[in-house]
């Protein structure tokens, strides 16, 4: 089960390496280069040819539905990486996507299958709000440390509601967590509309966050926050915890034999609380994160579905924290591409959930591909 | 009926030509964007400003896109800039959620003017344009108080220009008949036509012979319900003509030709005329709003109920009559 | 008469439960049979959207209503089929692909829409009311219950039928057997997979035709989204229900009440409560009733679980 140091594995492997043995690596240093090449390109490739297969469905979906459909993908791709500005944009919507993703992917590690990211971010973001609008002459710094703080500790009871009832009274939490997503978004609909409305306005929205409170933006004039620097920075901390760990390796255990891990003497129910409070914090966060990053107020639709996405973002990183790092950025690049798509091809914008879909079967089919291939060696 | 979308879209070759965003485009073409928050094949809200921006194309000969974002605040900055960086003289962010974007961005842009939907906001070129739906619903709460026994209101949420028109709905009919119930239910979306009908039958069942919806296409179910309860209730066509779903049924249809405004303002615009203040359409502007009875209907309005609408209509645009909350 | 009043009021808003509830009966049913054979299709919403757009635009271009039920229930079988041969055939996660059903479910019905339609409100012509004679004319709540159109009351027959099929017929009982003791299926000669693709199949008949019911039963129309997450409430149904078709009936009449009732509480004025409270209703019932029955102890033992033979 243990890990094996990269070291060991790249003894192992030596035979594997063509290499010079007067470069000024050395044979070993070679050895080890090129296994870490082999090993970054077996998990590069199945996804990268998965979200190719994706495109070229939609493209056929697309074609057969007479769009041109080589022109629509060339608006998505050139208009994503036209100037900083859209790239930046990128960033920005794959932030959100980014935080959950990392969270999921310790949720589902531990086999916990928490569908109620969306009501934990807009759990975060009311929690965020409530503190951003109150303690007036708070220094800032420490102002948006309670902003964020208060989002993911919102986030993660919103969470462990649900792992608290599988827990003490079995109920599923594919359920549970489905149903707190609708009562969080009824919720915020009632504080926009009514404890947190904002006086000043008829809108239903909270009162605007003063600009001290904003996160600071780092690439000035694209509105690209350190959100993304938090997140990029915690999908590092998440994967250092669940590979590197032994808290993450006894929520790994969990997850894929709940039964062993009792014989092994852990704590099966506290790791299930655990896995989903990470979870539910990090969701809670995001929506923190959009509320001090992006719209500085509550709106009644504050997230357009981002805690459904990032199940497929966790999904197509195989769980792995760096993954969704790079996940979170695809399935951002082909939101904000879809949005020029519809701009300058008139292909209605719904197409990138059709996209997503394919993207996550066809990811499925690669690594089933993969399994049967790995089979004979098992 | 419904018509091949394709036809529409034919329209908007143009839009094809320069499929690279920011590609360089003649200077001196007059180029106007649209941020709807959905659907614009749905009728109702979204495809209000649809209509609007085909207008704006047909009658100016601008060149025009627009996009359907969900509800989602974060992507109407981006969108904005989208189309300003692109050069665009006018864009249009079609519901008051766009508005701090646009100021937002505007800073940026300032030869770029946004135009707000149902907003009251005037600041340098970000300019509110609000369709005062109270004063329609008022005439219909009045026609309600005078022929039914009481009323039922269908929204989707709770939000502003829902709220204002339901609020004039009831002023209407207060005033009209002080003891004339109006009952208010909101089903919490704009997708949901089930519940919306589902909301009116209970209404109907309650008393209720006068239903009301203003859910978007979701409340094409109240339309629905009134049919099936028969020629006794009745219900308004709202922003659009729905006659032929319901012909016994409607008694009249406001309809909110939002593009007659938007031409003239844009037309203004393109000429160097920028508004000074926020645009608040009304019944007084009747290229905008149109007030119309349905001869057809089971029970049409009767000559005298429509004299009086006639004067609560003539007081409304003299302002003697207040539909809404100033 | 005062109590007639009630009881005329009470029997409409039961009426209104049971037509808010069939479109959840069916998809249920459907995922209850589904679930027996230790399948969990979480992409009931988007088979559902499917099967409402589907049966829509057929009977929009054909003006046949069967025709669309029909087409709805041929989209679900297909939409079916995908989630069985990723799931069973090259076992794949089934929430993974469940998710992508309901991305492609939305996705494509949304798509399609936009880019075929421009509705002017005509929608089409729904599934007429049939009056059960005798029971229709009984004073006061028969007029409300017993006017329903076909689909409504077929609720009661499809439960019937499901409850014959999972405790009275072989195929049924080797369904259950599969989720419970795929193994011993095995063992006997027959085929697991075999056996839950049917079942995939079935579920997935079941919930496009329970989407099919609200464009072409209850709405006219076909609105973008326009399940409204009857999809998930169905799956929290089947938990509550315990996996029993009979108790997924009226565990969803309960919910279509709870949903009308919040419609008739709203319209009742000076009521003091925030509406959003009413809309909140029915999903912290599931909650608490989860609670209540304490679960998990009925659930099919290889629920989720893909079989790989030894």
């Amino acid at each position: 089960m243990k890990r094996a140091s990269p070291l060991v594995v790249s003894r192992g492997e030596r035979g594997l390496a063509v290499a010079d043995e007067n470069s000024p690596l050395g044979r070993a240093g070679q050895a080890r280069l090129l296994h870490w090449a082999i090993r970054a390109l077996k998990a590069t490739v199945p996804p990268i040819a998965a979200v190719a297969l994706a495109l070229l469905v939609s493209a056929a979906l697309l074609a057969v539905n007479g769009f041109p459909a080589t022109d629509v993908f060339t608006i998505m791709v050139t208009g994503v990486f036209h100037d900083v500005r859209s790239t930046s944009e990128v960033f920005l919507k794959a932030t959100p996507l980014i935080l959950i993703g990392v969270g999921l992917c310790v949720a589902f590690r531990c086999s916990i299958w928490n569908i109620g990211a969306e009501g934990q971010l807009y759990a975060g973001a009311i929690a965020a709000t409530a503190v951003g609008v109150s303690f007036v002459g708070l220094p800032a710094w420490l102002h948006i440390g309670l902003i964020l703080a208060a989002g993911a500790a919102a986030g993660a009871f919103w969470a462990a509601i649900a792992g608290l009832l599988r827990i003490f009274f079995n109920a599923s939490e594919i359920v549970t967590t489905i149903m707190l997503n609708y009562i969080a978004i009824i919720l915020t609909d009632f504080l926009v509309t009514g404890p947190l409305k904002d006086p000043a306005a008829a809108y239903p929205q909270s009162a605007k966050f003063l600009r001290d409170l904003w996160l600071p933006r780092f690439l000035p004039p694209t509105r690209l926050h350190i959100g993304i620097l938090i997140a990029v920075a915690l999908a590092v901390v998440a994967y250092v915890f669940l590979f590197r760990s032994s808290a993450g390796y006894a929520v790994r255990v969990v997850g894929i034999n709940p039964h062993a891990a009792r014989y092994a003497g852990i704590n099966v129910p506290k790791n299930i609380l655990l896995a989903i409070a990470i979870s539910g914090a990090m969701a809670g966060l995001a929506g923190a994160v959009e509320i001090d990053g992006v719209t500085f107020r509550l709106y009644q639709d504050i997230s357009p579905g981002y805690g459904f996405e990032a199940i497929a973002v966790a999904l197509l990183a195989n769980n792995n924290p760096l993954g969704a790092i790079f996940s979170g950025i695809l399935f951002a690049a082909l939101r904000s591409g879809s949005e020029l798509m519809q701009i300058n091809a008139q292909v209605p914008q719904v197409l990138v959930f059709v996209i997503q879909g394919l993207v996550i079967l066809s990811v499925v089919g690669f690594a089933a591909l993969k399994r049967q291939t790995a089979r004979p060696a098992e | 009926m419904t018509i091949d979308r394709r036809a529409y879209l034919a329209g908007m070759a143009a839009a094809l030509a320069t499929p690279v965003a920011g590609a360089a485009q003649a200077a001196d073409e007059f180029k106007m964007g649209l941020l709807v928050p959905g659907s614009v094949a749905e009728q109702g809200w979204n495809r209000i400003a649809y209509d609007a921006l085909m207008d704006v194309k047909n009658k100016l000969g601008a060149k025009v896109g627009y996009v359907e974002l969900q509800e989602n605040p974060a992507a109407f900055e981006k969108a904005f800039r989208d189309y300003a960086s692109q050069g665009y003289n006018v864009v249009l962010g079609h519901g008051f959620q766009f508005q701090d974007a646009a100021l937002t961005v505007a800073e940026d842009y300032p030869s770029t003017v946004f135009l707000i939907s149902s907003s009251y906001i005037h600041k340098g070129k970000v300019i509110g344009l609000n369709t005062d739906s109270s004063q329609p619903f008022y005439l219909m709460g009045a026609i309600a108080a005078k022929m039914g026994k009481g009323a039922g209101l269908v929204g989707g949420m709770n939000i502003p220009p829902i709220k204002e028109a339901f609020d004039g709905f009831a002023r209407g009919a207060k005033a009209t008949n002080a003891a004339f119930p109006v009952s208010e239910v909101y089903i919490g979306n704009f997708q949901d036509a089930g519940a919306a009908k589902e909301a009116a039958v209970n209404m109907i069942s309650h008393g209720a012979d006068i239903v009301v919806p203003n859910a978007n296409t979701a409340g094409l179910g109240v339309v629905q319900a009134a049919r099936e309860a028969g020629p006794n209730v009745g219900t308004f066509s709202v922003f659009s003509d729905y006659t032929s779903v319901a012909p016994a049924n409607i008694l009249a249809v406001y309809l909110a030709s939002y593009g007659a405004g938007v031409v003239r303002i844009v037309t203004g615009i393109k000429n160097g005329d920028i508004p000074k203040s926020n645009v608040d359409f009304g019944l007084k502007d009747e290229d905008v709003m149109k007030f119309t009875y349905n001869d057809k209907a089971a029970k049409p309005v009767p000559e005298d109920v429509r004299k009086y609408v006639e004067s609560v209509k003539a007081k409304i645009v003299a302002g003697e009559i207040q539909t809404r909350k100033k | 008469m005062q109590n007639v009043v009630h009881l005329s009021f009470a029997a409409t808003t039961v009426a209104a439960a049971w037509r808010l509830a069939t479109p959840i009966v069916f998809a249920a049913i459907g995922e209850t049979i589904s679930e027996r054979a230790g399948v969990i299709n979480i992409g009931v919403e988007g088979i559902m959207l499917l099967g409402a757009f589907t049966g829509f635009a057929t009977v929009f271009a054909t003006g046949d209503l069967w025709f669309g039920f029909a087409a709805a229930v041929g989209a679900g079988l297909l939409a079916g089929l995908l989630f069985a041969f990723f799931s069973i055939t090259i076992k794949a996660n089934q929430i993974v692909v469940g998710a992508a059903l309901n991305l492609l479910g939305l996705g494509l019905t949304s798509f399609l829409f936009r880019t075929y339609f421009v509705s002017t409100g005509q929608g089409v012509q729904i599934a007429p009311a049939l009056d059960i004679p005798i029971l229709s004319n009984i004073p006061y709540i028969g007029p409300a219950l017993f006017r329903q159109n076909a689909l409504v009351y077929s609720t009661i027959l499809v439960v019937i039928a499901a409850r014959f099929l999972l405790r009275r017929t072989a195929f049924g009982l080797t369904l259950r057997a599969v989720g419970e003791h795929p193994k011993a299926v095995d063992v006997a000669g027959l085929s697991v997979s075999l056996y839950r693709y049917c079942a995939v199949l079935i579920g997935g008949a079941l919930a496009a035709f329970g989407g099919a019911y609200l464009t072409l039963a209850h709405a006219n129309q076909f609105v973008e989204g326009m399940t409204s997450g009857r999809g998930f409430i169905a799956l929290a149904v089947v938990v509550f229900a315990r996996w029993s078709p009979v108790g997924a009936f009226f565990v969803s009449l309960l919910f279509g009440l709870f949903y009308a009732m919040q419609l008739v509480l709203q319209a009742e004025p000076n009521l003091g409560v925030p509406y959003q409270a009413l809309q909140a209703l029915p999903y912290v019932v599931t909650i608490i009733a989860l609670v209540v029955v304490r679960n998990r102890t009925d659930a099919p033992s290889m629920l989720g679980v893909p079989y790989r033979k030894a």
